[in-house]
């Protein structure tokens, strides 16, 4: 089907296409009524022309990504056109196929009309015949003309006269055929966008407003349809791909789904039951469901397709596969509850962003994914017509016409019956849905696993004393593991935190054995979807697992009555013995140990043999497979449990068998939660970790766990575990395990490639590595020492510290020494011996195996480019005041200004006075400013004071996580900076709730490029495959910089499996963005920086050759400053007074910028050195260069291969350069403010007051930053009086509105906003409110979009309706009045005021440790929707507060005329015991008034 | 995390307490009192537990420093033995004699300004906990293996070696020319820093544990090295270095001028209760005299602290460095002069005066030169600065050098350095006989008993190595 790949380059180099994203801008017109019109088409093409800024462009400037519209097929349209061909049209419907054909190869065109004419035929239907579907090729650009297919459609005659519905089916069977045959016959290019007598659908690769231009039928009177769905698309790559574009054959789809590869996987086996039940003799043509090669929402959209063409109807199948989140929903309807239930036990949930607008034909739906991490607003109008799309304002409507506004919550949809002409609002459908099947019926009695009879009783433990002992070494367990991971994991119900990042050797290149999971590392969410907050926002994950689901997706009716439901897949060794006797008979218990003796393939033997006895038994009935790699003795070694498991599942899936059976997994070796990730993502549906229990009885037996008994030790090691898979889930965004099961959610880091494919299929593996024979060796190694040896010892560990005769540490102590003598008494010499015992340690890193080929002849060292220069290249990367020390934190600033070299200021502000120079001349102000997902003293002033900003997306410690500083660490004067309350804990979430998407980065960067006009634009990424792509979207979204940060960097506290398993190392990441842009023709837009363990002069010429121009030094430049590797950031203990705000420990620091200077310096001049050895004289002339390098060693002998080459590939030609040439920033269009600041001239050269007054539209965003950005560098962001300067607006003004607004500015809109009003707010008033004209009640409507008010610091908002999802997220000090809101709203909010007079969604408050929130509770709901875990929830109850909110009332109404706010206020006797009022736990005690005038009622302390 | 650790920024840094320093002149029993088990918690407590761990890596023996205090701290003492014990074959004696303030207390990260973790009392108290509570059992080997082998010196690296050789199940002999085993550890340190039961229940264990001991056996005289080739599958030469470095200066035979050594080993029989004459005689013992001790390491710290309990009238240490350059541990001098030790730094003898017997020291001022490229100021005489102090007992402590062994032996064919250590392949400890190996002072010249230790551990993998391949080659 996907016959234009030739065009796209396969995988070269590590670029593959497989890693691609998309994502945009999406919606629909229908009419209420479901008659045909010219309008709907007019609509929906103009609502096209107000998403360009969703989209993107390619390189050429002309070629969009794509876009297009799916509509109704006017009937008539195509009549006359058959009839104009001399053909009497029959009755029935006409229906319409829309082919790309291949248009140079004649020949392949006709064979594919031929194959479209003979299956069309062989279904025994008749052809009108074939129509050249006009274009114009005017609008396009150079490569989608160079790749334009020949557009026809075909028009077929429904001469069986069969019902409609058979006739979509078997046009759907037809398709299938189709492209089967074409795939047969090896033509390329040739792909059916729809075949349908419903709809069809124009798209293709232009922008979205060229869309009626390119196709002149659009613009026939005589076009008409009573639905459009349109979409724009804005992708990660710019090949051209005419088939990508969307809208798909039944849905667009905006934002990514992150399950899909489970997903797709699992849809395997679920498709050979499923055809055969809907699709009888033709069960074979649908097959695969999902065509290889599809993207994410193409697969989407493929079984969307199969399960309406299956008889389910639209609204059915988005519940079936992208529900709402309701295990933990108890306020949701019972028939709501068991209508989910049912689709969860026979479709995992596609997870993931996604707006999505979808028809059957019938229905027109639009729909969100359960955490409603996409916008969709829709509005009715009073003129018949539903208009929803990603933004308010796509299709204007005069507000007197509209009837409704709204705005979709997380999991809800809309539906349009168009037959009945109905409207459904979300709860409505929801009604209909439940109530359309017994569904309850059909899940009751679900048993809990409580409910066995084997569970009774106390935790087992089976092993004890030297059999114990030697069990842990044969599993390769240590001392450190037990007193390191595991016993954190008992005490305090978490995972173990660790400091410092990762310097241990990549487990290819170790020495040691290391076991299967280290070679796994784990998935993450960066730019195109976000991760979850598994902390804040846990009410919408579940690690719920089922034993016997539905057999198939389709199965309706059969009872699941004493189904097996439990709460997580961990096992203890009680659930699961259990579990075997609770099976009984259908139970097969299965060896997975191998004989020592065996010989060289007694582990592949293995394997086989329990694939073999698997499948017998799942043939034979025995639905419950239980592997275990218990039966270990002198003469039997493990077979390691993520193999068998990977393989198995691999082996079930393939042979249709996988859903009927569960796959449970005991393992000695399993004892962090990133070993049950590894399992469980290699299909496994329980774990059980029986000998990490046995050490947990052995512990507790001992008396380590204090008062615990042993099942308490269990319950909590348990708990640590589901929060620890949680947070795995979470960082690449999936919320429910039965999704992430069976994904291989995981990149390979040297696995070897065959290995991969058998055992994990899907799973990127870049440089291979070692293989099923290396496997075995090392296995029957660590078995030897547990059996062979004398001593029964635990050996001592050293993978998180060192200890001698273990494990290789970068960080050498006696080499931390060397380099702090080094540039304390300024000797080179030193610093030579230094990086030359650092390139003898045995490898560690990738680079170590890599050379340069030196030149035959050197320059002279006097030839090459100066230290000065170099030195300009270098950076410390960011890290925050907050986690360092004030002194360690100016000491780095201080000296990267000395040399011209750069420091991030990292995340949590910067005080005010080191923005100009101090007396002496040192110049403390951090060039480059961060702007991370807590946005802490990010205030427009802030981020006016540099060169560049940063945008941390991820970090190279723990990608996809939040960071948290805890209270200790807050004192006044970090609290000061961050606008928060001294010794209350900060927490950074995990997303920036201001990029979910690769769009919504666009907007970031636009919008920053707003408010500070001079600034550079870097975005900071972790290495991880598939990062090529990425930054491929990140430098269209118009980046400058792009940063790829290794894994193993960080300071900080991170869980140490984060540390460990997440992210790759940036030789890999690097090579990747490098080859990726090249191929692109981007690389000439960016500058690439790379940070993540560099050292030494030789780290950054193989960084430059690999397509680094810059570079980060962040451990290295804290040892010049004294830092020794303590490892224990998080204690606030630093014994060197570098990471600790203590203020004793403080005084000790001794570092001093003369140190990290030198330490530049001495980089610098062995850089040179290496340059003149290879006869360069400037750093600039080898970036890129991967043929300067070579592989000196393979690796280890037992590797079955380990190939850096796709590192050294060049993609582009031999001397393409491979370096930034943009003088000045990339630039991005002007919005209204360019307008407005000439308009204003008075106010800036004569600070005169002035109002101002525009209309406005949903294209134009960010208003009022740029001017902020005027009036703080003018008069600095405090300088004008509030409200000085007005600026009335009319009309739905675009994203960002008023963003980082400072003092003096004030916004008035009369319409609405979109997503982002207030983002950063700094002092600045807004002010929204419906027109005048406006009928409907302010109260029920939506107004503003999600994300409202993101990291405001100060100022003000009004706004006379509801405000979207995650409401004042991180507001630290804005007050603002709103008449309802969605869900997460006040999250994290550390300062503040929050007036929300109206309803709010699910999980208020989480998070929330400052500020105050009143709201106003008409139905008596809010106590369902509050997260209390950090908030007290109380009823008015002090004259004080009371008088404060009736202000902020008093001042809503003033400022927007609210007739909602002027009701409660005449009323507000009788409203005021509606209210609640919400103040954190921690505040309590710090408010300057207390809650209550009653003494008793305030709780003590929080 | 409930952390236990990392107290040092509240807990302050505490030593055992020690005996008022006139109660200690009384008798030759050890200085400091035992850690009460809160008290050792507590200062284990004060451990950083780093990342990269300078304690354990400048340990000659890599002790899982960190660890072992973590588990003290945490009250697993027995854990905490096992821990020590896997990488220390006596960490009761290294918590005593170390010089931690070189070792691994000096390297302590949070020394700085907080005064390190009592690393070695911690130790210490660990290793005779289970001492006392008899976690401590004699080793029983899983396998008895026929191979025998043969060590010289019954010191600290020839009984570590003993030790690993009888864990893997070596029939294991070990000869020595003295009548009691320990060598250094029982005749060399003295009492006060090291009791004697200490190393005779370590030496009682190894007996107990099926090792031959062989006193008062002299190899050269009892038997030669070929005869015990011909005897054992492998030989260790542990015999450490006992040659007394000597004093080139007018006067320095005299009588009464004694070697250090010699007045030790003296002393320390004495205190088993032995009879020795020329202590009895007066000529080895201090009462009522004026001591003078020339040498600045730590066997001049044991001879002037000895001397002061012996009951001398006065003592002085004459050193050519200062205090800051001495090579002794601090904690030594400081200890010393608690006791009523004079130290004259700066000073180097000129002379030694008197008739037949010795009753004066000549000595003249010296001053530290221009440092050498290593750093060091080398000291050098200060013109015209000379001057006398009197003395009835002259004592050289100025370091040892190894004896003739191939002469002492009868073994020619053994083949040793210019200096007379023996030469061995640095990777096999094997010296140029086949299967002679060499461990210790002998090899690396006189140093300290952790180094010893680490050597003979270091010679017994060798060992089992060479005699595993033998079998291979025998089978």
């Amino acid at each position: 089907m996907n016959s234009f790949n030739e065009h796209v380059p396969g995988p070269i180099g590590l670029y593959n296409p497989a890693d691609e994203h998309s994502s945009c801008g999406v919606g629909l017109v229908a009419a209420l009524d479901g008659r045909p019109s010219r309008e709907v088409v007019l609509r929906g093409i103009e609502a096209l022309k107000a998403i360009w800024h969703r989209g993107a462009v390619d390189a050429d400037g002309k070629t969009g990504d794509g876009a297009g519209i799916l509509l109704e097929i006017p009937q008539e349209f195509f009549r006359e056109h058959i009839k104009a061909t001399g053909h009497e049209p029959s009755k029935g419907r006409i229906a319409v196929g829309m082919a790309f054909l291949p248009r140079v190869d004649l020949s392949a065109q006709e064979t594919c009309r031929t194959i479209v004419e003979t299956e069309i035929l062989n279904f025994g239907y008749t052809i009108y015949g074939w129509r050249q579907v006009p274009v114009d090729v005017s609008v396009i650009g150079e490569k989608a003309e160079a790749t334009r297919p020949e557009i026809e459609q075909i028009m077929i005659a429904n001469s069986k006269g069969v019902d409609d519905e058979t006739f979509e089916r078997e046009l759907y069977i037809i398709r299938r055929r189709i492209e089967a045959g074409v795939i047969a016959s090896q033509v390329g290019d040739f792909y059916m966008c729809s075949l349908s007598s419903r709809s069809v659908i124009y798209k293709g690769l232009f922008l979205a407003e060229q869309l009626s231009i390119f196709y002149p039928d659009l613009l026939d009177d005589s076009y008409v349809s009573s639905y459009a769905i349109y979409h724009q698309r804005y992708s990660t790559n710019t090949f051209p791909q005419w088939w990508l574009a969307q809208p798909f054959r039944m849905l667009a789809h905006n934002g990514e789904i992150n399950t899909i590869r489970g997903n797709v996987n699992w849809m395997k086996s679920h498709q050979i039951r499923m055809a055969s039940i809907a699709f009888g003799d033709n069960s074979e043509d649908i097959k695969p469901v999902v065509p290889k090669g599809a993207s994410d929402s193409a697969a989407l959209d493929a079984v969307f397709e199969v399960m309406v063409r299956s008889g389910r109807d639209a609204p059915m199948v988005k519940t079936m596969l992208v529900p709402e989140a309701w295990s933990n929903k108890t306020s949701m309807p019972q028939a709501h509850r068991d209508m989910y239930a049912y689709t969860n036990s026979v479709m995992e949930p596609w997870d993931g962003p996604a707006a999505l607008a979808a028809t059957d034909g019938r229905w027109i739906i639009a729909g969100l994914d359960r955490n409603g991490l996409r916008p969709m607003r829709y509005t009715v109008t009073n003129d018949g017509f539903l208009i929803v799309g990603s933004e308010s304002g796509m299709v204007v409507v005069d507000e007197e016409d509209v009837r409704e506004k709204g705005a979709l919550g997380p999991g809800q949809m809309v539906a349009l019956d168009l037959h009945e002409g109905r409207f459904y609002h979300g709860n409505e459908i929801k009604d209909k849905l439940s109530a359309a099947q017994p569904f309850g019926e059909w899940v009751t009695d679900l048993s809990s696993i409580e409910e066995l009879p084997d569970y009774k009783g106390e935790e087992l433990a089976s092993y004890k004393g030297d059999d114990l002992r030697r069990r842990q070494i044969a599993a390769g367990l240590s001392h450190e593991d037990l007193e390191l991971i595991l016993q954190p994991q008992v005490m305090t119900a978490k995972e173990a935190i660790g400091s410092m990042g990762d310097d241990t050797p990549l487990a290819v290149l170790s020495a040691q054995y290391r076991n299967l999971s280290h070679y796994f590392r784990q998935n993450f969410s960066q730019v195109t979807n976000p991760p979850i907050d598994s902390l804040r926002e846990h009410r919408v994950m579940s690690l719920k697992t089922r034993f016997g689901n539905f057999a198939n997706v389709l199965d309706e009716g059969h009872t699941q009555a004493g189904a097996l439901v439990l709460d997580s897949p961990v096992l203890s060794n009680r659930e699961w013995q259990a579990l075997v006797k609770h099976f009984d008979d259908a139970a097969e218990v299965i060896d997975c140990t191998f004989e020592v003796s065996g010989g060289a393939s007694a582990l592949r033997d293995a394997l086989n043999r329990i694939r073999r006895e698997a499948e017998d038994a799942v043939r034979e009935g025995r639905g419950h497979l239980f592997l275990t790699d218990q039966n270990i003795s002198s003469e039997r070694a493990p077979v390691p449990m993520i193999l068998a498991t990977g393989g198995l599942h691999t082996h079930l899936i393939e042979n249709g068998l996988r859903t009927f059976t569960s796959l449970n997994v005991r393992s000695a070796e399993c004892l962090d939660p990133h070993y049950f990730a590894v399992l469980i993502g290699a299909g496994a549906t329980t774990v059980n970790a029986y000998l990490a229990q046995d050490a947990i009885a052995d512990r507790q037996a001992k008396g380590l766990f204090g008062d615990f008994n042993f099942t308490e030790c269990i319950v909590r090691a348990c708990e640590a575990i589901d929060q620890g898979l949680l947070k795995i889930l979470s960082k690449m965004g999936i919320s429910v395990i039965s999704s992430y099961r069976g994904g291989n959610n995981f990149e390979a880091l040297g696995l070897s490639r065959a290995l991969v494919a058998e055992f994990f299929p899907g799973m990127p593996t870049k440089i291979s590595g070692i293989g099923l024979a290396g496997i075995q060796q090392k296995v029957l190694e660590q078995h030897g020492k547990a059996f062979f040896d004398g001593t029964c010892s635990l050996p001592i560990g050293g993978l998180y510290r060192y200890r001698r005769g273990s494990e290789v540490h970068a960080h050498d102590g006696q080499l931390i020494h060397l380099l702090q003598s080094a540039v304390g008494s300024d000797n080179y010499a030193k610093y030579l011996t230094y990086s030359r015992g650092l390139h003898n340690l045995p490898p560690v890193n990738l680079r170590d195996l890599l050379d340069f080929r030196r030149a035959e002849e050197g320059v002279p060292l006097e030839g090459v480019e100066s230290i000065t220069q170099l030195r300009k290249r270098f950076i410390t990367p960011g890290m925050s005041l907050g986690a360092l020390s004030k002194e360690a934190h100016e000491t780095l600033a201080i000296a990267m200004n000395r040399i011209g070299a750069k420091s991030v200021s990292g995340e949590g502000g910067e005080d005010k006075s080191r923005y100009t120079p101090y007396e002496n001349g040192d110049n403390a102000n951090s060039p480059i400013k961060q702007v991370a997902s807590g946005r802490f003293g990010v205030t427009a002033e802030y981020l006016n004071a540099c060169e560049e900003l940063e945008i941390k997306v991820a970090q190279g410690a723990k990608p996809g996580e939040g960071g948290q500083l805890p209270g200790f660490k807050v004192t006044d004067m970090i609290a000061k900076l961050r606008h928060s309350t001294p010794g209350v804990t900060l927490i950074s979430p995990p997303p920036h709730h201001d990029i979910y998407s690769i769009e919504d980065l666009a907007q970031l960067i636009y919008d920053l490029k707003q408010i500070n006009p001079r600034a550079k634009v870097c975005v900071k990424l972790v290495s991880s495959a598939g990062i090529g792509t990425i930054a491929a979207g990140v430098a269209k979204a118009h980046a400058d910089v792009i940063l790829i940060s290794g894994h193993n960097g960080g300071t900080g506290a991170s869980p140490q499996t984060s540390i460990k398993y997440a992210g790759t190392p940036w030789e890999i990441g690097l090579a990747e963005v490098n080859q990726v842009l090249t191929l692109n023709g981007l690389r000439h837009r960016v500058t690439l920086r790379t940070d993540g363990g560099i050292r030494t002069g030789r780290d950054v010429v193989i960084a430059a050759m690999l397509g680094a121009e810059e570079f980060g030094v962040g451990t290295a430049s804290l040892v010049a400053m004294g830092c020794i590797m303590v490892r224990q950031c998080h204690s606030n203990t630093c014994p060197v007074g570098i990471c600790t705000q203590d203020e004793a420990l403080r005084k000790k620091f001794d570092g001093s910028a003369e140190k990290v200077v030198n330490l530049f310096s001495f980089i610098a001049e062995e850089t040179r050195e290496i340059l003149a050895e290879l006869g360069v004289k400037r750093l600039e002339d080898i970036i890129g260069r991967t043929e300067l390098l070579h592989q000196v060693s393979r690796g280890a002998d037992h590797l079955d291969d380990l190939d850096l080459n796709p590192l050294l590939v060049q993609v582009g030609g031999r001397g393409q350069k491979h370096i930034c040439t943009m003088e000045e920033r990339n630039p991005v269009p002007d919005t209204l403010d360019a307008q407005m600041i000439d308009d204003a001239q008075a106010v800036f050269s004569k600070g005169e007051k002035m109002q101002l007054t525009y209309s406005v539209q949903n294209t134009l965003r960010a208003i009022g930053t740029r001017f902020s950005s005027e009036i703080t560098r003018t008069f600095g962001m405090t300088g004008l009086k509030p409200d000085h300067v007005t600026v009335r607006l009319r009309g739905a003004a675009g994203q960002s509105l008023g963003a980082f607004a400072v003092q003096g500015l004030k916004l008035e809109v009369a319409g609405d906003a979109n997503d982002y009003v207030g983002k950063g707010l700094s002092g600045g008033t807004i002010v929204v409110r419906p027109s005048n004209r406006a009928s409907f009640n302010s109260q029920d409507n939506t107004i503003i979009g999600n994300t409202v008010l993101y990291g405001a610091t100060s100022g003000k908002l009004f706004a006379a309706g509801k405000a979207g999802e995650r409401f004042a997220v991180r507001n630290s000090g804005a007050t603002v009045v709103v008449e309802g809101c969605g869900a997460n709203g006040c999250e994290y909010m550390t300062g503040g005021t929050a007036v929300i007079l109206g309803g709010v969604g699910d999980n208020f408050g989480a998070g929330m440790t400052g500020g105050m929130a009143f709201i106003y509770d008409a139905d008596g709901s809010f106590e369902e929707h509050v997260n209390n875990e950090s908030v007290l929830v109380s009823r008015l109850d002090s004259a004080y507060w009371e008088e404060a909110l009736l202000k902020h009332i008093e001042e809503h109404v003033a400022e927007t005329h609210s007739r909602w706010g002027m009701t409660i206020m005449l009323n507000w006797e009788a409203k005021r015991s509606q209210f609640w009022q919400v103040v954190p736990k921690e505040m309590i005690n710090r408010l300057e008034h207390p809650i209550s005038d009653k003494a008793e009622n305030i709780p003590l302390s929080a | 995390m409930a952390e236990k650790l990392l107290k040092f920024v509240s807990v302050e840094q505490q030593m055992p307490v020690k005996r008022a320093a006139q109660k200690r002149l009384d008798d030759f029993n050890e200085v400091y009192a035992e850690f009460d088990h809160e008290g050792a918690a507590e200062q284990a407590s004060r451990c950083s537990q780093c990342g990269v761990p300078f304690c354990h890596i400048h340990c000659p023996l890599g002790n899982n420093i960190p660890d072992w205090l973590r588990l003290t701290a945490e009250g697993r003492l027995e854990d905490a033995y096992e821990m020590a014990t896997s990488t220390n074959n006596m960490p009761e004696i290294c918590g005593r004699i170390c010089p931690q303030d070189r070792l691994c207390e000096g390297n302590c990260v949070i020394e700085k300004d907080f005064n390190s973790v009592t690393i070695g009392s911690v130790e210490k108290y660990i290793a005779d906990t289970a001492w006392d509570k008899g976690w401590v059992k004699p080793i029983t080997p899983l396998v008895e293996q026929e191979q025998s082998v043969g060590i010289i010196g019954a010191g600290p690296a020839g009984l570590a070696a003993a030790e690993e050789l009888r864990k893997a199940g070596f029939q294991v002999h070990i000869y020595d020319r003295h009548d009691r085993a320990g060598g250094l550890l029982v005749y060399g340190i003295p009492g006060f820093k090291l009791e004697k039961d200490v190393v005779g229940r370590r030496t009682g264990r190894l007996e107990q544990s099926g090792i031959t001991f062989h006193l008062d056996f002299e190899i050269g005289r009892d038997a030669s090295l070929a005869d015990l080739r011909e005897k054992h599958d492998a030989i260790l030469v542990a015999t450490g270095v006992y040659r007394a470095r000597g004093l080139k200066v007018p006067g320095v035979g005299l009588s009464n001028i004694h070697e250090a050594l010699d007045y030790l080993i003296a002393s320390n029989k004495k205190s088993f209760g032995d009879s020795v004459p020329e202590f009895e005689n007066g000529n080895l013992d201090a009462e009522g005299k004026d001591i003078v001790v020339i040498g600045g390491g730590d066997t001049a710290m044991d001879c002037v602290r000895t001397a002061v309990r012996q009951g001398a009238k006065s003592v002085k240490c004459v050193y050519r460095r200062d205090r800051d350059n001495m090579p002794g541990s601090v904690r030594e001098v400081q200890n010393a002069e608690e006791e009523g030790v004079e130290f004259v730094w700066l000073s180097g003898p000129e002379a030694f005066v008197g008739d037949d017997k010795v009753e004066a020291v000549r000595a003249y001022k010296m001053r530290l030169g221009a440092p050498d490229s290593t750093g060091r100021q080398a000291p050098e005489p200060v013109p015209g600065s000379t001057y006398t102090m009197g003395c009835d007992l002259a004592i050289l402590a100025l370091g040892f050098e190894p004896e003739d062994l191939p002469a002492l032996f009868g073994a020619p064919e053994l083949r040793v350095t210019r200096w007379g250590t023996v030469t061995v392949d640095h990777q096999s400890m094997m010296s140029n006989l086949k299967g002679v190996f060499a461990a210790g002072d002998i090899v690396r010249g006189a140093s300290l008993v952790v180094w010893a230790i680490r050597d003979g551990r270091d010679a017994a993998e060798s060992i089992k190595k060479f005699l595993k391949e033998q079998k291979a080659v025998a089978a």
